[in-house]
């Protein structure tokens, strides 16, 4: 059934003017968004935008500020993900909701096992081997999900979905990480669910895949529905405009048009198992952004550059060509790495300031003994080149707000007084104030003659920053932007391959 | 996932700021670390009440010299514990180094004679083959990446089979003229403090600096804290691993140095349980046991506590002799459970 | 002299492929399998039972041809339960030569053994229910703690004051504490101190720095064990006393007869409690393959007290122990 936007029967499922706030920062500025029987309905946007929100918030994992949550016209009885699950919504996670270690049938019948005292096991692999028929897949019924590959584990929470007899299926880029064979298997399942009255909820970054299930779309941007189109009304171009179409705020520092030698020069760099044969060259001052999907092999290059992955191919400085086994070994050739998990991988959250700012060069502070008068001295400066705010030097740093941690986080990392410093989404999760002063400082390394990757996901962020733009898309460089051609809608287009469409098909394998 | 406002954990940073804001003004330094030193205190007091000659000089050497050997082995475990790490192998490690040394001085007895140079020759002996046996355990650790606790436990229980093997099921006895010579090691000293005490004393010192004024302590408890964090910063977490691993042997080695002149023998019975006891010490110390931070001065402060248990129960009479086990086993917990609540507080 | 257990097998094999080609086959019975299984040696005793048991397979391989042993070691009661019921189901043993580990968890895999007809020797620890043995071989704990008991009577004024170190809480250790206690009732000789030594030479020394801290005046120590003696008298040492107050360990350990041998005024005497009633046990099972001598019932060794003048007939200096 082909849909018209103005349809006359009652959504099933339905947000009404919510707003949702995380402390004094609002997210979402009143989204009216609705679900009807057997209709897919795609929800596009750019990272950042608010689409995982929304999906949380029509899963029942968070509470709308204000505004409400409908469902058949009635103030939606539930208030977490099992609750929901409960009377028929049920959400795909993008990070998968498996126990590694039970078996396929095991999870699928996981909390509602078939059986009285006892478990009817034959009964529970009967049921899973029929759902994995239906989305033809071949994977056994009794292999562990640890032992199955990525695309096996989002096919079995589609299967274990479908147990659930879902009315209301919500799914968070499902094709992501599937091959475009099982994509196919993927979309029948969609359309007969659809045939069977079930409500869908669709995202994807690809287009192209948009504009082949959806029966409604919404363009979200910054919080805000932007656009709302029946089936047909929008292009793949027009829902990128719609996606992009905002003006960069002046947060961002001027540009600088005096870039210096080549500092770094990389050939043929390869990071398996994702990235592949990436060559290219970065000059003294100058700011390379690297941008791409979550997945496409970003991060990954950037931990192979400073060796904390293995990697094969050149790497050159100054023409020279270098050794990385190590981050040692990186900063010995003046090379740094701020990693995009601050929390994780880049602050110990239960030591405090003075621990985490010296770690990373603390044979630079005495040699036998450390001279904590120089580490204090140290701290002092960062404090007042950064502006970092903390109420007290000894506190813990997991009780820093996320700014203060990434100022910290980017005054350790230049402390080893780097020339290439790769900065990996330098502002993810801090507000927009503390936003400015990072590309600030960002803009005040170039201008000292250092050169600069950013690595992010924020499209305005990668324009406002950068003089040169390397796109990636499944691990290789798609295509590299600057001058005149670095705009945010050829970006976007390369980061979704909409310049593939000839080729289209070879941007799932 | 294709927000990248992360919602849930700016919730969370939000919450961690707001309970942040009273505990900062609650929290003193030190005072959650006073525990086990105020455990310590009423364990004198109480014994010097119950026992006229507990603080004799007598007494008070014997309860140190005592300790020395889990003491020094209990420093060692500091810095393994703290980087995330566990060593089991301790006590059976100090009972086959123990063996090896006396069976090594007595087959050289023949050709160096009994002197200076053969004691020189043991202590070296004992030395490198703690070495040895650390450097053993901590590449099993970090190249071989098994689990700590599982490569503890396996050569732990290869140290106490080769001992046994190595006695013949009996006693391994250090030869006579030889352990008159050696015999001073452990029961004489310098100004009247016995001689343990004094290598104990220098031990736990140089591990309190190392801990709190080197890179490699530093680096121990960062890995201890989060390794990723500390692969990420340019430490070689691997090495600093396999270091702790090195000096608890070399510490094991010492220690068994100062054990082998008190009885000149060794069993395969010797340094039962001493594992346990190390590790326990180091808890009641303030170290955490999941690593991270570590406290060289607490971890002296709980062997001392485990031996004046020891102690007390025997000069004082207090309870059953069957009894002695679940009052050192409650004091032990106790010790714990004071430091834990008074630092959540 | 056998040093290392797990050749054990592999040398008796040998030994007897050569006995069996070089001798003609004695005239007495057919070929019999006696089942040997008895603790590890985890400690100087038990190391001195092995040593004595292998000592005594190895004799008795040699004078009887005829005869083969299987003899296994075990560190718990469960590795010992499942080593006798190997050795019935692979070995097909006719007797079996236990020292059990405990009484209790033993009673009922060793009565399936007599139940299957096989001949069954006990040593050292009944069995939790009687009459299942052909033949029980034991030191007699009482007759320790008595024997120690009279030494102290014996030797000591009334008014005298004694320590005294315990082994492992077990019902052994309480029969030989309890004897020793009624052996000097009446003779006004009083016990300051009873604690645990663990039959460890480690755990000794610190209880005797204890004791030695506490007590300004200890006549005498009751050790119990050699093990226990030896950290006893370094204790001893170290505070300077050595002049006033002698020690009586047990069991018979090498170096304790050896001073004793020696006249050593701190150890003027010992308790014989030998690791050798496990060859005792084996000579007599064997017996009753080869000859057709009675050798059921009980045989309990008594324990003796060794002086200067007896002391050579329990020294082995070539025993571990």
């Amino acid at each position: 059934m082909s849909a018209a936007p103005e349809r006359v029967d009652a959504p099933v499922l339905e947000l009404v003017d919510v707003r949702k706030s995380f402390g004094p920062i609002e997210i979402l500025h009143g989204i009216d968004f609705a679900l009807h029987a057997g209709e897919v309905h795609a929800l596009i946007g750019e990272n950042g935008a608010g689409k995982s929100t929304i999906m949380k918030i029509l899963g029942g994992f968070l509470a709308p500020t204000s505004g409400a949550v409908r469902l058949d016209g009635k103030p939606a009885p539930y208030a977490s993900g099992a609750q929901a699950e409960a009377v028929g919504v049920v959400v795909i996670h993008q990070e998968f909701n498996l126990a590694p270690d039970l078996t396929v049938t095991e999870n699928i019948f996981l909390g509602r096992e078939l059986g009285g005292l006892f478990l009817d096991h034959r009964a529970m692999r009967a049921g899973t081997q029929a759902l994995l028929d239906e989305l033809d897949s071949p994977i056994r019924p009794d292999s562990r999900i640890r032992d199955l590959p990525v695309s096996d584990r989002q096919m079995v929470e589609i299967a274990k979905a479908l147990a659930r007899k879902a009315r209301v299926l919500i799914m968070d880029e499902p094709s992501a990480v599937l091959t475009h064979k099982e994509v196919e298997v993927l979309f029948r399942q969609i359309e007969r669910l659809r045939a069977q009255g079930v409500a869908l909820l669709y995202t994807s970054h690809r287009l192209e895949e948009i504009t082949r299930l959806a029966d409604r779309v919404t363009v979200l941007r910054d919080g805000a529905v932007v656009r709302q189109a029946g089936r047909g009304e929008l292009t793949e171009d027009g829902m990128a405009t719609a996606m992009v179409g905002r003006k960069l705020e002046d947060i961002y520092p001027p540009k600088r048009h005096h870039a210096g030698a080549v500092a770094l020069e990389v050939r043929g760099f390869s990071v398996p198992p994702l990235v592949r044969d990436i060559s290219f060259t970065l000059r003294r001052g100058e700011v390379l952004g690297i941008s791409g999907l979550v997945g496409s092999g970003r991060t990954e290059l950037a931990e192979g550059l400073v060796g904390l992955r293995a990697a094969t191919g050149e790497i050159l400085r100054h023409g020279v060509p270098v050794h990385v086994g190590s981050v040692r070994e990186a900063a010995a050739r003046g090379m740094a790495y701020l990693t995009e998990d601050r929390k994780e991988h880049g602050l110990l959250l239960d030591k405090n300031l003075t621990d985490n700012l010296t770690l990373s060069t603390l044979a630079r502070f005495g040699t036998v003994f450390i001279d904590s008068g120089r580490e204090e001295a140290a701290l002092t400066r960062a404090i007042g080149e950064f502006d970092i705010r903390a109420p007290r030097r000894d506190m813990k740093v997991g009780n820093l707000s996320g700014g203060n941690q990434q100022k910290l986080l980017l005054a350790k990392t230049m402390l080893g007084d780097p020339e290439v410093v790769i900065i990996d989404e330098p502002t993810r999760g801090i507000d927009v104030g503390t936003k400015s002063q990072i590309y600030a400082f960002i803009d005040a390394l170039a201008a000292e003659g250092r050169s600069v990757i950013v690595i992010s996901s924020d499209m305005p962020e990668i324009l406002g920053l950068s003089d040169r733009v390397l796109v990636m898309r499944h691990g290789r460089i798609a295509g590299e932007l600057y001058g005149e051609r670095l705009t945010e809608n050829a970006v976007v287009r390369l980061v979704m391959g909409t310049n593939e469409q000839t080729s289209g098909s070879a941007a799932h394998v | 996932m294709s927000d990248t406002t992360r919602p849930d954990t700016a919730r969370a940073d939000l919450a961690k700021q707001a309970a942040a804001a009273p505990s900062l003004t609650a929290r003193l330094p030190g005072l959650s670390a006073l525990g086990p030193l105020l455990a310590l205190i009423l364990l004198v007091a109480l014994g010097a009440y119950l026992n006229e000659n507990f603080l004799s000089a007598g007494n008070v050497t014997n309860v140190l010299a005592r300790s020395a050997f889990i003491g020094m082995i209990a420093v060692g475990m500091t810095f393994v514990i703290t980087s995330g790490g566990l060593d089991l192998s301790v006590g059976s490690m100090a009972a086959f180094i123990a063996g090896v040394m006396i069976l090594a001085m007595n087959a050289l007895l023949p050709t160096m004679g009994v002197g200076v140079p053969l004691i020189l020759a043991g202590m070296a002996i004992a030395l490198g083959a703690g070495l040895l046996a650390g450097l053993g355990n901590g590449l099993l650790v970090t190249k071989a990446r098994i689990e700590p606790f599982i490569v503890t436990l396996g050569t732990m229980g290869i140290f106490r089979s080769l001992v046994t093997w190595l006695a013949d099921g009996g006693t391994i006895s250090l030869d006579f003229a030889v352990r008159q010579l050696y015999r001073p090691v452990y029961y004489s000293g310098l100004f009247g403090i016995a001689w343990p005490i004094i290598v104990f004393a220098l031990v736990a010192i140089a591990g309190q600096i190392a801990m709190r004024h080197t890179r490699f302590g530093r680096y121990c408890e960062a890995i201890g804290s989060n390794d990723k964090v500390a692969l990420y910063s340019a430490v070689n977490v691997e090495r600093i691993r396999l270091m702790t691993y090195v000096l608890l042997g070399l510490l094991v080695g010492l220690a068994t140095v100062m054990y082998v002149p008190r009885l000149g023998s060794a069993s395969g019975t010797t340094g039962m349980l001493w594992e346990l006891e190390a590790i326990a010490a180091v808890i009641i110390g303030g170290t955490a046991l999941k690593g991270g931070y570590g406290r060289v001065w607490g971890t002296v402060i709980g062997v001392l506590i485990l031996s004046l248990i020891d102690n007390i129960l025997i000069l004082a009479d207090l309870v059953s002799p069957y009894l002695n086990g679940t009052i050192q086993g409650v004091i032990i917990v106790l010790a714990v459970v004071l430091q834990r609540s008074k630092s959540s507080a | 002299m056998e040093r290392r257990t797990f050749l054990t097998t592999a040398a008796i094999g040998t030994a007897t492929a050569a006995a069996g080609l070089s001798l003609p086959a004695m005239a007495q019975g057919k070929k019999a399998v006696i089942g040997v299984s008895i603790p590890s040696a985890t400690h100087g005793y038990m190391g001195g039972l092995n040593w004595h048991a292998q000592q005594a397979i190895t004799r008795l391989k040699a004078t009887y041809p005829n005869l083969e042993f299987v003899l296994a070691t075990a560190g718990n009661v469960g590795k010992q339960v499942n080593d006798i019921e190997d050795m019935v189901a692979t070995r097909n043993i006719d007797a079996l030569v236990v020292l059990p580990f405990e009484s209790e968890p033993l009673t009922s895999p060793v009565k399936a053994v007599k139940d299957a007809g096989k001949w069954v020797t006990v040593v050292d620890r009944g069995l939790s229910q009687p009459g299942i043995e052909d033949l029980y071989v034991a030191g007699d704990n009482t007759a320790f703690g008595r024997v120690s008991g009279e030494y102290f009577k014996a030797n000591l004024k009334s008014g005298a004051k004694i320590v005294v170190l315990r082994g492992i809480p077990t019902t052994l250790d309480n029969e030989r504490v309890d004897a020793f206690q009624a052996a000097i009732a009446g003779s006004g000789i009083e016990i300051l101190d009873m604690q645990h030594g663990n039959w460890n030479r480690d755990k000794a020394f610190s209880v005797m720095q204890d004791y030695l801290s506490k007590h300004k005046q200890i006549d005498a120590v009751w050790a119990a064990d050699d093990d226990m003696a030896i950290g006893v008298m370094e204790a001893i040492a170290q505070a300077g006393r050595q002049k006033e107050m002698w020690i009586v360990g047990g069991a018979g350990m090498k170096e304790m007869i050896k001073r004793v041998m020696d006249k050593d005024p701190q150890i003027p005497v010992d308790v014989s409690y030998t690791p050798g009633q496990i060859a005792t046990a084996l000579e007599v099972t064997a017996l009753r393959f080869v000859s057709d001598t009675p050798v059921y019932g009980r045989f309990i060794i008594g324990s003796t007290l060794i002086t200067p003048e007896n002391a050579a007939q329990f020294y082995f200096p070539d025993s571990p122990f």
